[in-house]
């Protein structure tokens, strides 16, 4: 965790560092001199939340039922891709530089993402003997996330559409997992579908924190003295957010069939909020370029 | 400034890496080992951890040719990942547990389908069998290491005796005993339930204590009893008695000193005795050894006991079935016979304990039965690593 800390440190002094060497970005509308010096710079504090939709991309497959007889694949969990909705919050504080923002998003974000898989027994002698049982599970993650995020003003009026990169880390703050096991029984003198009541197991220990790299776009609006933004992103996990040391250490969910994969995970984040300033031009508040 | 920023970077990602752990993934896990089949069904008997790493599991498995069970023995890696698996032809049936380990190699006994008599089977560690040896008793019930021979108990249903034999690797009978369970076919009639598992499975045990004295778990005289013995005599030299096939001992093994680890039953109710001196030159009743009275634990319930060192401390652990249908390990001091710690595996499906058996990496490894879906019985194998055995049992 020190060393993560360090390491974050580090880019946070480096981009900084590199900030302050950039030549003087052109682009500007022409403005007053003094106000145009003012709105170089400045500090944006504000908060936004909107909702998040995830994708786990399985990078290892582990699994507890072991065929002897048939192809592993038939029983490999199907995962869904961006089908669920989540939610985050987040404080974003950003410093404003000659076009280039500097930002720091603490979140807090709620994921899910779903994975099913399906079994089968029959009997080639007689057909009735036959059952088929799918087993749908959800896992539902909260993270702290720790992005630095770098913006750039594509344009500095009203309407200030924006493009966006940067890094994050995860931090699991909880997790669970529901399953939903449903089935058809042909043997029983006729079809007997079924779904039984969820399994829902606290999870926790399943998974880990990770980091990875995020891009995205903007719009903010000025309006009045605060700022209105809308933001999408794509945050692209680049490490696995398993916990490698207790993939069976849940006895509920191992004895039900389930083992977790190595997988990491992407998200497409939507948020939308508001800015205020730190910094004003005069007594009258006047801060922005309109 | 851009070979900083790199350098950072990589320290990043190497920072926060959480890739998979080989040592992890052999240390902890659990299997379940399926057939597609609707109508197959699978039991395991014993678990043994080969040169490898990969363990090895002898078991049982229904076959429509004989009321018996057929054998099975499956392979697997180190991972609990399936290697092999081998339907041993159905004419020998009844293959009895433990593994024994012998050079290298493992033997077990099982009988022929016709004609009902013991055979001995050799397995390499890739769960190759070789031709069976025609031993000659019948009905084998349980096996025990002795050396380079095997103790073997059987069923004489001819004379209806209680066997307890010496065999060697070559499958010779080098000493032998019988002792009669009495007469009437009432006596008879659980042995033979259990040989079917249309009944109880009774817990035929054999062995031999630290004093060469022999020790057989079966019938005599008309009661599951314990039984001590030289071989030298018809008439055991000491008895622990049961009550007929209602109670008895359900697993025992010796400790230092003397003194024995053991389990007893008592029409349903389960009794765990973490060390006691049993009177193995007199006769004696299972009801006087008191015990936990643990009614968590099904009616007449199959446990297996192991000694384990857990750091430097040495332990008895007890795994059993539990109502909730889970298989519950318990863990006491062997020397004060403290309780420690326990542990429960399995969720949802009923699972039933088979073998328990210490890993080369300090951990365990647990076989046994689960119900697939309810309904198709399959071999699960739990490893539990170093740390959880700590955990649950220092």
């Amino acid at each position: 965790m020190n060393r993560i800390l360090f390491t974050g440190l580090l880019v946070l002094i480096c981009l900084g560092a590199c900030a302050q060497t950039r030549k003087k970005q052109g682009g500007l509308i022409n403005k007053p001199n003094q106000q145009n010096k003012f709105l170089e710079k400045q500090w944006w504090l504000g908060f936004k939340a909107g909702t998040n939709f995830s994708e786990a991309i399985p990078t290892k497959r582990y699994t507890v039922v072991t065929p002897t007889n048939y192809a592993q694949a038939r029983n490999e969990k199907a995962y869904d891709s961006f089908s669920k909705t989540g939610g985050q919050a987040t404080l974003e504080a950003t410093f404003y530089y000659k076009g280039f923002s500097f930002s720091v998003q603490p979140t807090y974000r709620h994921s899910r993402f779903t994975y099913s898989n399906q079994f089968q027994w029959d009997n080639p002698e007689n057909v009735d003997e036959r059952l088929i049982l799918e087993y749908d599970q959800e896992q539902r993650l909260d993270y702290a996330d720790f992005p630095f995020i770098v913006k750039y003003d594509i344009l500095r009026d009203k309407f200030r559409p924006y493009v966006q990169i940067g890094a994050f880390y995860s931090l699991l703050i909880n997790a669970n997992k529901s399953v939903v096991i449903s089935g058809t029984d042909y043997a029983s003198g006729g079809t007997n579908q079924f779904t039984n009541e969820p399994v829902i197991v606290g999870a926790k220990d399943l998974f880990d924190h990770y980091w990875g790299l995020m891009a995205g776009a903007g719009l903010e609006y000025n309006l009045g003295n605060v700022r209105l933004v809308l933001d999408a992103s794509y945050w692209k996990g680049l490490s696995n957010i398993s916990n490698v040391t207790n993939r069976y250490s849940s006895d509920r969910l191992a004895g039900i069939g389930d083992a977790q994969d190595d997988m990491k995970l992407n998200n497409i984040v939507i948020s939308a909020g508001v800015l205020f300033p730190m910094r004003f031009l005069s007594s009258s508040f006047q801060t922005l370029d309109r | 400034m851009r070979y900083c920023v790199i350098l950072i970077l990589a320290g990043v990602l190497f920072s926060c890496s959480n890739e998979s752990d080989p040592v992890a993934d052999k240390a902890s896990f659990t299997r379940i080992y399926d057939h597609d089949n609707f109508s197959a069904s699978f039991y395991p008997l014993d678990v043994k951890q080969t040169a490898d790493g990969g363990y090895l599991i002898l078991g049982g498995r229904r076959i429509t040719d004989s009321n018996f069970s057929g054998i099975y023995i499956l392979k697997v890696d180190e991972l609990g990942g399936y290697v092999s698996e081998l339907e041993v032809d159905a004419a020998y049936v009844n293959p009895i547990g433990p593994l024994l380990e012998q050079n290298g190699n493992f033997y077990f006994f099982a009988m022929t389908a016709i004609g009902l008599q013991t055979q001995l089977f050799q397995l390499d560690a890739s769960g190759a069998v070789s031709d069976p040896i025609p031993v000659g008793a019948s009905y084998p019930a349980a096996a025990a290491p002795d050396g380079s021979n095997f103790i073997l108990l059987s069923y004489d249903n001819l004379n209806k005796e209680s066997v307890v034999s010496v065999v060697n690797a070559s499958g010779s009978i080098v000493q032998s005993q019988g002792f009669s369970i009495g007469a009437g076919d009432a006596v008879e009639e659980p042995i033979i339930n259990h040989f079917l598992r249309t009944g109880s499975q009774l817990p035929f045990q054999v062995g031999k204590t630290s004093s060469s004295q022999y020790f057989f778990n079966s019938f005599y005289n008309y009661t599951l009893s314990l039984a001590f013995t030289n071989l030298g005599d018809d008439e055991p030299e000491g008895v622990v008695q049961g009550q007929q096939d209602d109670g008895g001992i359900s697993q025992v093994i010796q400790l230092d000193g003397g003194k024995f680890a053991l389990s007893r039953f008592n029409f349903g109710d389960n009794y765990i005795i973490p060390g006691s001196t049993l009177n193995t030159t007199g006769i004696s009743s299972s009801v006087d050894l008191g015990g936990n009275f643990f009614p968590e634990l099904v009616a007449n319930a199959p446990v297996k006991i192991i000694r384990l060192t857990v750091g430097t401390s040495k332990r008895v652990v007890y795994g059993s079935n539990t109502k909730s249908s889970q298989i519950g390990l318990f863990g006491y001091d062997e020397a004060s016979g403290e309780f420690i710690g326990s542990r429960y595996l399995g969720f949802s499906n009923p699972f039933e304990i088979a073998s328990l058996v210490p890993t080369q990496d300090g951990g365990l490894v647990i076989c046994g039965t689960t119900y697939m879906a309810g309904r198709f019985p399959r071999i699960c194998l739990f490893k539990l690593s170093a740390e959880e055995v700590v955990q649950s049992f220092q």
